[in-house]
């Protein structure tokens, strides 16, 4: 399972399985300059793997006032 | 995917430069960006105080850290809004990163000018984002030129700034689109303003804030639910993920070729502001927003 906490909402959700950075974007119907990707304090760019077990914060970065 | 520079594993991938870095290189890029256009533009002269409006958000945060570190003499100033469950994280944030770097920071609070943004909220009609807006311009205008500031630097991204185009081009707004760019030159009682970021998206701030450690506040603002930026940012975001470099294509291209024709028929009206009869601040009526919005509050309280 690979769990996810979008920020700054700060909901939670997880997947079975995912095999790119890029598809955790698509399944949440983001672009891929939308959101920073975390995992472990590192910035994962799209093409990096992720694996069971992951926990990963979505930033979205777009403001607003 | 690895970095340009070292070739280290990659940290930040930037499809409109067709490149990527690493957390050691990505800064350095950044902070490129920043000098370039702060010499391009001519943005601030050798020995400048420079005055930086802080919200307690990323981009103005990570403006005061550049400026700092490219060795500028920096000076922040918060307007303290008085946002229930936003206001009183967005000052911390503020005063946490200005303590953190040992330079000064001057608060405003608008609850002492009898402008608590709720309180506004409560008696003007108009949509508050816009009368928040023109209450935190008034006061970092007010406070440069009151305290000698020659310049006002602010934390726009190339995000703000396209969206702003875009919306002032649906409008054809002639007299928005004549003045909108990186640097306003002082001139009738207004402070020269500066966006030294306007050539990095928020994508890109982000994650400059990210690996630089920048303690911001992440939660937006609870009342901008129905400001209309977001919506142009959205739009525009689909675009540059199809087409990557057309936002900074659509706003470098405005400013060497639409801007010189705007600016060149706003010339042609002439009309200078005015001292507001009751503050002194420029409007181009008898009396500035400020204080007719100070007025309509005092109205509504009798």
């Amino acid at each position: 399972m690979i769990y996810i906490r979008l920020e700054p909402e700060g909901r939670t959700m997880h997947f079975p399985r995912l095999g790119t950075v890029l598809q955790l974007l698509r399944k949440l119907g983001l672009g891929n300059n939308a959101a920073l990707i975390i995992r472990d304090g590192e910035l994962l760019t799209p093409d990096r793997r992720l694996h069971a077990g992951d926990e990963v914060v979505v930033r979205t970065v777009t403001s607003r006032g | 995917m690895k970095c340009r520079k070292c070739k280290a594993v990659a940290a930040v991938a930037l499809p409109s430069h067709n490149t990527a870095f690493c957390p050691d290189c990505y800064p350095v890029f950044v902070r490129s960006q920043v000098e370039r256009a702060i010499h391009r533009h001519k943005m601030i002269a050798p020995g400048d105080r420079v005055l930086v409006a802080v919200s307690g958000g990323k981009d103005s945060l990570a403006l005061t850290l550049l400026l700092h570190e490219l060795g500028h003499d920096v000076h922040g100033l918060h307007v303290d809004l008085d946002i229930p469950n936003s206001s009183t994280d967005a000052r911390a944030a503020c005063e946490g990163f200005f303590a953190k770097l040992g330079l000064p920071l001057t608060v405003i609070e608008l609850r002492r000018e009898g402008l608590a943004i709720p309180l506004v909220k409560s008696r003007i009609k108009r949509p508050i984002c816009s009368v928040c807006g023109k209450l935190k311009r008034y006061y970092f205008n007010k406070f440069a030129l009151e305290n000698d500031y020659p310049v006002l630097a602010t934390g726009h991204n190339l995000d703000d700034e396209v969206s702003r185009l875009f919306a002032n081009t649906i409008r054809w707004d002639h007299a928005y689109l004549s003045d909108q760019g990186p640097l306003l030159p002082a001139e009738s009682g207004f402070a020269r303003k500066i966006k030294p970021m306007y050539r990095l998206t928020e994508f890109e701030i982000a994650n400059f804030s990210f690996l630089r450690g920048i303690d911001h506040v992440i939660a937006g603002c609870p009342y901008s639910g129905k400001a209309s930026f977001p919506i142009y940012k959205g739009l525009w975001s689909g675009l540059e993920e199809r087409m990557p470099g057309a936002k900074v294509q659509f706003y470098e291209n405005f400013l060497r070729e639409g801007r010189p024709v705007f600016a060149a028929w706003s010339d042609q009206q002439g009309q200078l502001p005015t001292p507001c009869t009751e503050c002194g601040y420029p409007t181009s009526a008898e009396r500035c927003g400020v204080c007719r919005i100070k007025a309509m509050v005092a109205d509504d309280e009798k």
